[in-house]
């Protein structure tokens, strides 16, 4: 069955096919990370304006937790960029 | 450095009737921060109360209000304003009690027209709007009215309807809808409200006005024109009332809210009916000054002494003791949270880690330029200290920017004619060719920067301990901080002897001693195990915590991970802009090819402006959270209180 599929493929093909499956590897690895980050975020981030429009001096505090989420991404683009490089 | 300004608590007590020229004293140093006293039952203050405002109070108050009602109505602020010199005061009080009633006048009187003309406006407005459906009708707006024996129907349909009766009626289309104007019988009224209804018939009341409508809006449309222009007169006049007397408001506005915080400032001293006491702190090294103005103020009659610090009872007002350097570094504490008094203060640390992984994120000589050329551009625009303070953090960013853009090989986007020193971000887009960018290096030096940054918080956490703590707790937190240290790099060890690693030791080449572990391996767990004892120790709840080492020193790698995208959108508008717009048109130069090609070069400069925007707000904002996240959670608290002497900086005033 594998010896059939392959005939009349040459190592080229095969080669850039790996590649591409690579790039989609390293595409769903930021996707699906951005994604969950974004979920994340959106919670934090709208709670968090509320909370800076009741007490300004909260800001800083704030906005940092609002990037701790960025993490998962960051994460993801790290996967991504070793599975291309 | 590493600490703050260390603090004395004072008392200073005296007569009532020096009370006065004791406050001016205070005020004019600026150094005493208040404790409030608060009336209580304990035995040493029986007998003590508030104090009351000194006299005339109440008068600055009245006109301080006066005041902000004419600076309110010019929206002024006295940050936006460069005095061009100082006001006796003298010469200014005698300003207020002349002047200032009469600029008054005039501005109410130029509000309460303003109030007035735009009333007016709203209400020509509303009329025209009546009228705008029945503006097509040719008819006399008059002769719609005051019938005994017909009714009107005016308003909007949303399909033609026959009414089926004698009428008189008018009907337009239009995009609003389809107009109906209809003057029936009486008789016939409900039969044709019937009709009406089931065409979905929406009334309006009929003006009442003379004459058509068409001739009665542009009646009214002249009389909205003078209106506009007579606001526009206004306008200029209040500009013109601004601008002539903005300084002089100011300086009122500022003579005055000092005079009032002068008399209002007994409110917050402990008081008999003959003495008072005003109890705070100072900085230590300022306090022999602080006694002398005192003493001289008041003609050696206040009694100055400073109290010891009680450990644990007193709070502290906190305020920052740095070199230079890292001034403007405290505008990013105080984002965070202000040491406390007895904690270490990591400005110096910051003020120099947070640049560097600014430019380590952001390296490329061609945005660090920019942004020191912003940086001293926008001094004109943003003023008052904080925003000072964030121009000088972003200036040291933008050098540092700058140093690792030569370091990187990077301008732009584009190479710089050297190879780049720290491993290399180009990457491969269009069809560049070369290596791509070297990212397992780059990802380990992070990691390295990481452990380096970690351990350092760590150290600082055990010399925190230290200073803080005492006895058996003492030892416990202090090992504890040191456990995390062991367990970080003993895993390290035994990662390096399970795999080589490009610049990082490989101690995979050891021959299994005892049990098939290498020594590399049993260093590692030698060091790990007594680690995660420490920690037990000091709370066993903090071993679900462990796993945190690891994602805290890959959370490193967004240097890498920002920095190389960073570089990849610049490479990018690179390709866009100069390969696929402009390089094509260049081989055969035509007018059509030059329109192209200036369309290329705004399509570049557009796309840099973003990335370097981007690249700003990435960089500072994901070293910023470094710092904040994985560095100031090993040993940083903070929650100090600021220290907020009592007086101001005179800008527009002097006695």
């Amino acid at each position: 069955m594998v010896g059939e599929e392959l005939v009349g493929l040459t190592p080229e093909m095969i080669e850039a096919s790996q590649a591409g499956m690579k790039a989609i590897g390293a595409a769903i690895a930021v996707g699906s990370t951005g994604l969950a980050s974004a979920a994340a975020e959106m919670a934090i981030g709208s709670a968090a304006v509320g909370a800076t429009a009741e007490n300004k001096d909260v800001f800083g505090l704030v906005l940092l937790l609002t990037v701790i989420p960025e993490t998962i991404v960051i994460f993801g683009l790290v996967v991504a960029l070793l599975l291309i490089f | 450095m590493l600490s703050p300004e260390q603090m004395s608590r004072v008392l200073i007590a005296a007569p009532k009737d020096v009370m006065e020229p004791v406050i001016s004293e205070l005020h004019r140093q600026r150094l005493f921060h208040i404790e409030d006293f608060v009336e209580n039952d304990q035995e040493e203050y029986a007998g003590y109360r508030i104090g009351v405002p000194l006299e005339g109070a109440r008068e600055i108050s009245k006109d301080l209000l006066r005041l902000r009602s004419v600076t309110g109505a010019f929206s002024l602020r006295a940050e936006d304003l460069d005095p061009s010199g100082k006001i006796r005061k003298s010469q200014l009080t005698a300003q207020i009690e002349q002047e200032l009633p009469r600029i008054e006048m005039e501005v109410e009187e130029l509000l309460s027209r303003r109030t007035e003309l735009e009333n007016h406006v709203k209400e020509l407005e509303q009329k025209i709007e009546a009228l705008t459906p029945f503006s097509e009708m040719r008819a006399d707006l008059s002769l719609l009215h005051g019938y005994r024996t017909l009714t009107v129907f005016a308003g909007y349909l949303a399909k033609k309807v026959d009414i089926g009766v004698p009428c008189e009626e008018y009907f337009s289309e239009s995009k609003k809808g389809n107009f109906l104007v209809a003057v029936v019988p009486v008789e016939y009224r409900q039969e044709v409200e019937r009709k009406l209804l089931d065409a979905q018939f929406q009334a309006i009341p009929v003006p009442d006005e003379p004459g058509p409508a068409k001739e009665r809006i542009s009646v009214y449309k002249v009389q909205l024109e003078t209106d506009g222009k007579d606001l526009e007169e206004i306008a200029t006049q209040i500009d013109a009332l601004k601008s002539r007397h903005s300084e002089f408001l100011i300086a009122c506005d500022e003579l005055l809210s000092i005079d009032a915080q002068k008399a209002e400032v007994p409110l917050r001293f402990a008081t008999t009916d003959h003495a008072f006491i005003a109890d705070g702190w100072v900085p230590s090294h300022t306090l022999s000054g602080l006694t002398d103005g005192i003493n001289a103020a008041s003609g050696g009659r206040a009694f100055v002494t400073e109290l010891p610090i009680q450990k644990g009872v007193d709070v502290v007002p906190v305020e920052y003791d740095n070199i230079n350097f890292a001034k403007p570094t405290q505008f990013l504490m105080d984002i965070y949270s202000r040491p406390k008094y007895t904690e270490l203060d990591p400005t110096l640390v910051v003020a120099i880690v947070f640049p560097i992984f600014f430019g380590l994120i952001l390296g490329d000589v061609g945005y660090g330029a920019l942004l020191l050329v912003a940086s001293f551009g926008l001094r004109k625009l943003l003023k008052g200290s904080e925003g000072k303070m964030l121009l000088d953090i972003m200036r040291n960013a933008s050098i540092s920017s700058i140093f690792f853009g030569i370091l990187f090989s990077e301008i732009f986007g584009f190479r710089l004619p050297w190879p780049s020193i720290l491993p290399s971000r180009h990457l491969n887009i269009g069809g560049e060719g070369g290596h791509g960018p070297a990212i397992p290096e780059l990802m380990i030096m992070c990691v390295w920067i990481g452990i380096i940054h970690i351990t350092a918080g760590r150290i600082l956490g055990i010399l925190n301990h230290a200073q803080q703590d005492h006895g058996s707790h003492r030892v416990r937190a202090m090992l504890a901080n040191l456990g995390w240290i062991m367990v970080m790099w003993g895993i390290l060890v035994m990662i390096w002897s399970a795999f080589p690693m490009p610049l990082m030791p490989d101690l995979t080449g050891f021959a299994p001693l005892v049990m098939g572990l290498s020594l590399p391996v049993i260093i590692g767990v030698l060091m790990v195990v007594p680690g995660v004892v420490f920690i037990v120790r000091e709370s066993a709840l903090e071993l679900v915590e462990l796993p945190s080492i690891l994602s805290h020193v890959l959370s490193y790698a967004r240097l890498v991970g920002v920095g190389v995208s960073s570089v990849a959108i610049a490479m990018v508008i690179n390709f866009i802009a100069i390969g696929l717009i402009i390089e094509p048109q260049l081989e055969n130069i035509t007018i059509f090819g030059a329109i192209i090609i200036a369309v290329g070069v705004v399509v570049w400069i557009i796309g840099q402006i973003l990335n370097t925007i981007l690249g700003m707000i990435g960089g500072g904002l994901q070293s910023l959270r470094l710092q904040y996240v994985e560095f100031f959670t090993k040993f940083y608290k903070g929650g100090g209180k600021k220290y907020n002497p009592f007086g101001e900086i005179r800008r527009f005033t002097e006695d």
